[in-house]
């Protein structure tokens, strides 16, 4: 029994990144028209091909549907209740340097961890910071660009570099792709660019941090990662927001353009604010992100979820050219109410495409968690390999665990194999760790450790020791 | 006019023109040829009439279309008394059905009782197709198996569908065995033509009671085939379900169990083969809605020369069900290209005390093993057929019974 009340303690531990930053903002008034993207637009000083993009992506997401396939339950989101752009005043006038940056505002990555002078930093890791609608800072870019790199904010670079945006932008997640991604595509704010030029390995790790701060808006990012020929680049993402009672809206569009012989690396650990025990607040996390990989490249997602009230993303990689490889590595904790769909497309069109798919559920509490995923061996993937393991673990008999993965086969000298599992923390694994003197919570934390291994062993070694730390809180009070 | 429309507009037409024509049968004959089946005609003729036919955006449609019953299918085969199509002698008692006729005479097993009653099956619905059933009967078969009654011998239900042009013929089963029963029933779907067989078969399995089902479907290429499949647990029964098929030019299987009770224990077996052109998709689904039932399920599925086999397998555990214990595994062969297979294994869980698992491959004949063969003088051809017919025979080799397994030997290895 006492195992019983232990988990329960884990299960119910506070979330720590829920603080609220008091910085003036210009906020939008709630509400969603072509003003509205006319506004951001302009705010945002761009040219206007890409006002036009916007538009046109409004004009699709107007008539499609909200898609209601996925196994999560949320009362209908008024999208007019929404504000679609919120910056810090002080981001207004443009800050030159880092020493012209609200002091409030470093104060709060500080606070998560991720200080943003650059003396201060694990050197080795560029970070570019957004807060809300905007980039405060992006770290590092005079010492990337000596080799080629480009990483700054996506407003910047359709300035700077409007070919790549023009030629990139949308080729992999069209506007009109879903309903969160023509949404993204009409209001999108503030998000990361990256271009790789052949044959560079970037010298350091490239991150972005994601913070919501203020109430009643949505954070509509959107990334765009080239890696030009034979180059090499690993990309981390993080994210939180403030505890608050209502739900709050992020609908980002991720895309990765990995060119022949390219590889591309997405780590991401999503902790936004998943809501209290009852349910109340948290944030909707609705995402599209997906790849193309070309000859010879390689794409490989590894995502730790723990937070968001509802997380909806499915990161997938189109293996368009001959021998491309595609990964997908996934921890999804959810716990108290939170609710999960997740999971990933291999969609192979090249000669000896490959494919792996590693998913750990984890779910406890009266939270909803399933993995759902796609595999497509098109007739012209000769030699075409697949390998999905997908496994559920269950703490509590009050949560669910769900698997749908879809397995379609157009190619005789494909392989495809699935497998999936579903167990819960046993009795017979704790009792053999308390009995060698370990308290349960420790114990189910390291059984849980256990379970995600396979996919921590995946993330760059900053962001592994943070994911195991991450899940050993969100756990806290969930044993017994 | 969109295909859904155009085909729910087909089958109220045939369906009424059924009733119409059955109507003034019975006026002709004795008023004691009703049994309730009007009623339920009619009920099936509303709610089809509330009901949309799906197309490919429906999820559980998703890689089955429609468009082949747009040939005229949906409307009722000609009354026949005899057929010239054969089928397999299994032993035991067999009773033929013809386009939906059931024979004058029903056959009489100590402590079985047959009857013409139509038992409503609306609730267990599974698609727009049993209220198509529903309001196209001619006839319904109920069987039900006494208290305690061991039955030694199988049932042998031949099911003949037959006609020279597109139309269809509805079969209803409903097979009651009661608490302590022993029975053995074998559903064997025959034919020849292009009909269409609406088919929906309920099985309701009493406390401590054992059944085995057999369901061959081995009708013609150009056949379709939309059946369902209710199997109904009590306490601690005993199921075992055998299902054989070659696919045609439609062929949907919507299987449903309820573990309704603890205890209760599933085997299903099953083998689908779809060559030239044909098609099959079986949606299975287990639910498992009380504590400590076990469920075990293995599906091999064999596609080839544009041929397309779609298997969905669906493990339902409900909250409370503690204990559960369920494994699927779905082993595919992908011959040649043209051919596809889609397989989606689910799992929906709301316990932590349980055991699932599920398994699914797609891979292709063993380039190795074909050389093997080869090198000893067998033909590329018959190398072939030799290990597609290694990859069912397990399955084969574990039905309970004999002259069933070595007749499907014989009957799918022809078809590989």
């Amino acid at each position: 029994m006492s195992n019983q009340a232990e988990l329960d303690k884990l299960v119910r531990s506070e979330y720590s990144a829920g603080f609220t930053t008091s910085v003036e903002s210009d906020t939008l008034p709630p509400g969603l028209n072509e003003g509205v993207i006319r506004f951001i637009s302009e705010k945002k000083g761009e040219p206007d091909w890409v006002l036009e993009w916007r538009l046109a992506a409004y004009k699709k997401w107007l008539e499609m549907k909200t898609p209601t396939w996925a196994h999560i339950h949320h009362p209908p989101i008024d999208f007019n209740e929404v504000s679609y752009y919120s910056a810090p005043r002080s981001m207004a006038d443009k800050p030159q340097s880092l020493d012209e940056v609200d002091p409030e505002l470093l104060r709060t990555y500080e606070k998560l961890g991720i200080p943003l002078h650059e003396q201060e930093m694990l050197a080795g890791v560029a970070v570019d910071a957004v807060f809300d609608s905007v980039s405060v800072a992006t770290t590092f870019r005079s010492k990337l660009k000596e080799s080629g790199v480009i990483f700054c904010p996506l407003s910047e670079a359709v300035h700077e570099y409007p070919e790549l945006i023009k030629k990139y932008l949308g080729s992999v997640v069209p506007q009109g792709d879903n309903y969160y991604a023509a949404l993204n595509s009409a209001v999108f704010s503030d998000g990361s660019f990256v271009y790789i030029p052949k044959g560079v390995r970037c010298p350091m790790e490239l991150s972005t941090y994601f913070r919501i701060n203020e109430a009643k808006t949505g954070q509509f990012e959107r990334t765009l990662i080239i890696a030009d020929e034979g180059s090499h680049v690993s990309y981390l993402e993080g994210c939180t927001a403030p505890q608050r009672d209502e739900n709050q809206l992020h609908a980002a569009v991720v895309e990765l353009i990995a060119l022949p012989g390219a590889t591309i690396k997405y780590s991401t650990v999503q902790n936004w604010y998943p809501g209290d025990a009852e349910g109340r607040g948290g944030i909707y996390n609705f995402v599209t992100k997906r790849g193309v990989c070309h000859d010879n490249a390689k794409i490989s997602w590894t995502q730790v979820e723990t937070g968001s009230a509802i997380t909806w993303k499915y990161p997938s990689v189109i293996l368009r050219g001959d021998n491309s490889i595609g990964e997908f590595y996934s921890v999804a904790l959810t716990r108290n109410r939170q609710q999960a769909d997740t999971g990933t497309k291999m969609i192979h069109l090249g000669k000896n495409t490959k494919s792996t798919i590693i998913s750990k559920g984890i779910s406890a509490g009266r939270s909803e968690n399933a993995y759902r995923g796609l595999v497509r061996i098109s007739p012209r993937a000769e030699n075409a390999r697949n390998f999905t393991q997908c496994d559920s673990l269950l703490i509590g008999d009050q949560c669910g665990a769900h698997t749908f993965p879809y397995i379609e086969s157009r190619n005789p000298s494909a392989t495809l194999e699935h497998e999936a599992t579903t167990s819960k923390v046993s009795d017979d694994q704790l009792f053999l760790c308390r009995q060698r003197g370990i308290d349960p919570e420790k114990a189910v934390s390291m059984i849980v450790n256990g379970f995600c291994k396979e996919v921590f062993k995946e993330l760059p070694m900053e962001f592994a020791v943070e994911a195991g730390k991450l899940l050993e809180v969100s756990l806290e009070g969930s044993v017994g | 006019m969109m295909l859904p429309d155009t085909l729910k507009e087909q089958a109220l037409a045939g369906a009424a023109l059924l009733d119409k024509e059955l109507q003034e049968q019975a006026k002709q004959q004795s008023p004691h040829a009703s049994n309730g089946l009007s009623a339920v005609r009619d009920a099936g003729r509303v709610a089809l009439a509330e009901q949309v036919f799906p197309d490919k955006k429906v999820e559980q449609w998703k890689y089955t279309s429609l468009l082949a019953l747009q040939n005229g299918h949906l409307k009722a085969l000609a009354d026949k008394t005899s057929s010239t199509v054969s089928a397999p002698d299994f032993g035991g008692v067999t009773l033929t059905i013809i386009n939906g006729r059931l024979p004058a005479l029903l056959p009489e097993i100590d402590g079985v009782t047959f009857s013409q009653e139509a038992v409503d099956q609306s609730a267990q619905a599974e698609s727009v197709f049993s209220h198509y059933n529903a309001a196209t009967l001619r006839a319904a078969l109920t069987i039900k198996v006494a208290k305690g009654t061991h039955v030694a011998e199988p049932l042998h239900l031949i099911i003949i569908s037959e006609s020279d042009s597109p139309a269809s013929a509805a079969v209803r089963l409903h097979i009651e065995a009661a608490d302590n029963s022993t029975f053995t029933v074998i559903e064997h779907y025959v034919g020849s033509g292009p009909t269409l067989c609406s088919s929906t078969t309920s099985l309701y399995a009493g406390a401590n009671s054992n059944v085995q089902h057999y369901r061959l479907q081995s009708e013609t290429p150009e056949s379709l085939h939309i059946g369902e499949l209710s199997i109904h647990q009590q306490r601690d029964s005993r199921v075992a379900s055998y299902q054989l098929m070659q696919a045609n030019t439609l062929r949907r299987n919507n299987v449903r169990v309820w573990m309704n009770e603890s205890g209760a224990d599933l085997v299903m077996r099953g083998v689908f083969i779809a060559r030239n052109k044909t098609h099959v998709d079986n949606q299975i689904c287990i639910e498992h809605a009380a504590p400590h039932c076990t469920s075990d399920q293995i599906f091999k599925g064999i596609a080839g020369e544009s041929g397309k086999a779609v298997f969905n397998g669906r493990i339902h555990i409900h909250p409370g069900a503690k204990g559960s214990d369920a494994k699927l595994s779905n082993k595919n062969l992908l011959l040649s290209n043209g051919a596809e297979i889609d397989s989606k294994p689910e799992l929906e869980i709301y316990n932590d005390d349980v055991k699932c698992a599920h398994g699914t491959t797609v891979g292709q004949m063993d380039s190795q093993q074909q050389f093997y063969l080869q090198s000893r003088g067998i033909s590329a051809e018959a190398a072939k057929r030799m290990l597609g017919v290694g990859f069912i025979n397990e399955l084969l080799m574990a039905l309970p019974n004999e002259r069933v397994a070595e007749w499907a030997r014989d009957w799918l290895s022809a078809s590989l």
